[in-house]
């Protein structure tokens, strides 16, 4: 993959306080164009307030996030619910943001997600996994340069899990938005990401950083390869030493 | 058959327990031609129902509905905008909530004669009582519902850069509308209470259906008296029904509670 000096996030010593206690930081990373961040660490880390803070819906103490694009929608964020609008069906739930003009957008993403077929019916009427499809779908329709992921997938079965993961993956290849996803999984973030932070217990610090060496397009078999255990375990290891 | 039977059930109770309490008082019946002084039974409801008092009842009833009618449509939309205020801004929320609760908690008939006294025995005093004792529920079901909205939805609409409007219109509204039809139901109910109830004191002019079942009861004509306040009880029904009606349409195909 690429990488250029270019940033869609650049996440400059932030930190935060909480109840007067520092909770986050002071951390700096960046995010590069096409490039996937994930972000691992033990609960109550401050991974949820790191995202936030690059989304730029929560004001860090110190530091800041700088974003290259201050374009409405050129932030994507998908929940850890799906957060979807109840009383909008799918199709108008995944068109929400976008103008006219980013239609087509909307229609192949409904397509190559598997929604199309649904896209009369409610949010209700979906399964946790269709759900979560159409939030990311929602989030990638206004085209943005940065996508944010907040334990998207934790909620999931591990069937469910996976093929969104590959779902996620080609429509990277589609959109190549930088993206940092935040989870609990080790075997999540070696499978999605180009590179691996590790934080450490509160105050939250990005004590030790991974490149995923893994080149060409992943599929099911890596996850099952000795590469890629191996990674898993070292990361395992890592967050063990700073829990 | 199990929706029809336990509303039947209970209907066979209410009319057992009627012919009960219409034969067991005493002095129920007049003397003479044996007409019913203060509990009519249900199947002598009808009896001295002549034209002239059909007459009565029909304006009666024309005057109580268009009060309640108008007044519950004012009463939503003061409740609405009232508590979109509330929710957008804390400082009017803390002005005008105690206040609100004040003339909520209030009795209406200390508040009715006041009304008629300033604005005089119109159709607009009715409607302004029918107001007073409606607005409340919605006023207070709008406030919590654009309230209830998730965080997550919200930053969903900050991150799109959109205005106040828009979130207003794309996500408080929709998103409170479930609570806010809760509150129209039970001011739907209120509505046509404020317009009997308020009827009382309408001494001038012809009469409402509340003033109507006063002369009625004055009269010991019990029959015309149960029938107007079927006729309330109806129009309630009715207002009821048709709120049910439009969030079955409105709300019931995506809402989940």
């Amino acid at each position: 993959m690429a990488i250029t000096t270019r940033t869609v996030v650049h996440v400059d010593g932030i930190s935060h306080t909480f109840g007067g206690a520092l909770a986050l930081g002071p951390l700096t990373f960046a995010v590069h164009p096409s490039e996937i961040v994930a972000v691992v660490g033990p609960s109550g880390c401050g991974k949820t307030p790191l995202v936030r803070i690059s989304a730029g819906l929560l004001e860090p103490t110190s530091g800041a996030a700088i974003h290259s694009d201050r374009r409405p929608g050129s932030v994507g964020y998908v929940f850890q619910e799906p957060a979807l609008l109840a009383w909008r069906r799918v199709a108008d739930n995944a068109r929400l943001f976008v103008t006219r003009r980013d239609e087509p957008i909307v229609e192949r993403l409904l397509r190559v997600s598997g929604l199309a077929d649904h896209a009369a019916k409610w949010p209700h009427q979906l399964s946790g996994g269709m759900k979560m499809r159409l939030a990311l779908v929602r989030s990638l329709a206004a085209s943005p340069d940065l996508l944010l992921m907040d334990e998207p997938f934790g909620a999931l079965d591990q069937i469910t899990r996976h093929r969104l993961h590959d779902e996620l993956l080609s429509l990277h290849v589609d959109q190549r938005f930088g993206a940092v996803l935040v989870t609990h999984a080790i075997d999540e973030a070696v499978y999605l990401a180009d590179r691996i932070l590790v934080m450490s217990g509160a105050p939250g610090r990005i004590v030790e950083e991974f490149a995923v060496p893994f080149a060409g397009r992943r599929t099911n078999e890596l996850r099952y390869s000795p590469p890629f255990a191996e990674l898993c375990g070292t990361i395992a290891a890592s967050l063990g030493r700073h829990a | 058959m199990k929706r029809i039977v336990p509303p039947m059930v209970v209907l066979t109770v209410i009319l057992g327990g009627w012919y009960a309490l219409a034969y067991s008082l005493d002095n129920n019946f007049a003397s003479g031609d044996g007409s019913a002084l203060i509990v009519p039974p249900p199947h002598r409801l009808f009896v001295g129902l002549n034209d002239p008092t059909l007459d009565r009842i029909v304006s009666a009833t024309w005057i109580s509905l268009s009060a309640a009618l108008v007044g519950f449509a004012i009463a939503t939309l003061v409740g609405i905008v009232l508590g979109v205020a509330m929710a957008f801004s804390r400082a009017i929320e803390s002005a005008l909530w105690p206040w609100l609760i004040a003339v909520q908690v209030t009795p209406i008939i200390v508040l009715t004669p006041i009304i008629i006294r300033v604005v005089g025995g119109t159709f607009g005093a009715r409607v302004m009582v029918t107001v007073l004792i409606a607005f409340f529920p919605v006023a207070a079901n709008t406030l919590f519902g654009i309230r209830s909205v998730s965080t997550p939805l919200h930053d969903l609409f900050t991150l799109a850069g959109a205005t106040r409007l828009t979130r207003l219109v794309r996500l408080q509204l929709p998103a409170a509308s479930p609570t806010i039809f809760a509150g129209l139901r039970i001011a739907s109910g209120l509505a046509v209470i404020g317009a009997i109830v308020g009827d009382f004191f309408f001494t001038r002019g012809t009469p409402g259906l509340g003033r109507l079942i006063t002369f009625f009861f004055q009269d010991t004509r019990s029959g015309p008296m149960f029938v107007t306040a079927l006729v309330a009880s109806v129009i309630g029904l009715a207002f009821f029904l048709v709120i049910a009606g439009l969030r079955r349409l409105l709300i019931s195909p995506w809402h989940r509670p």
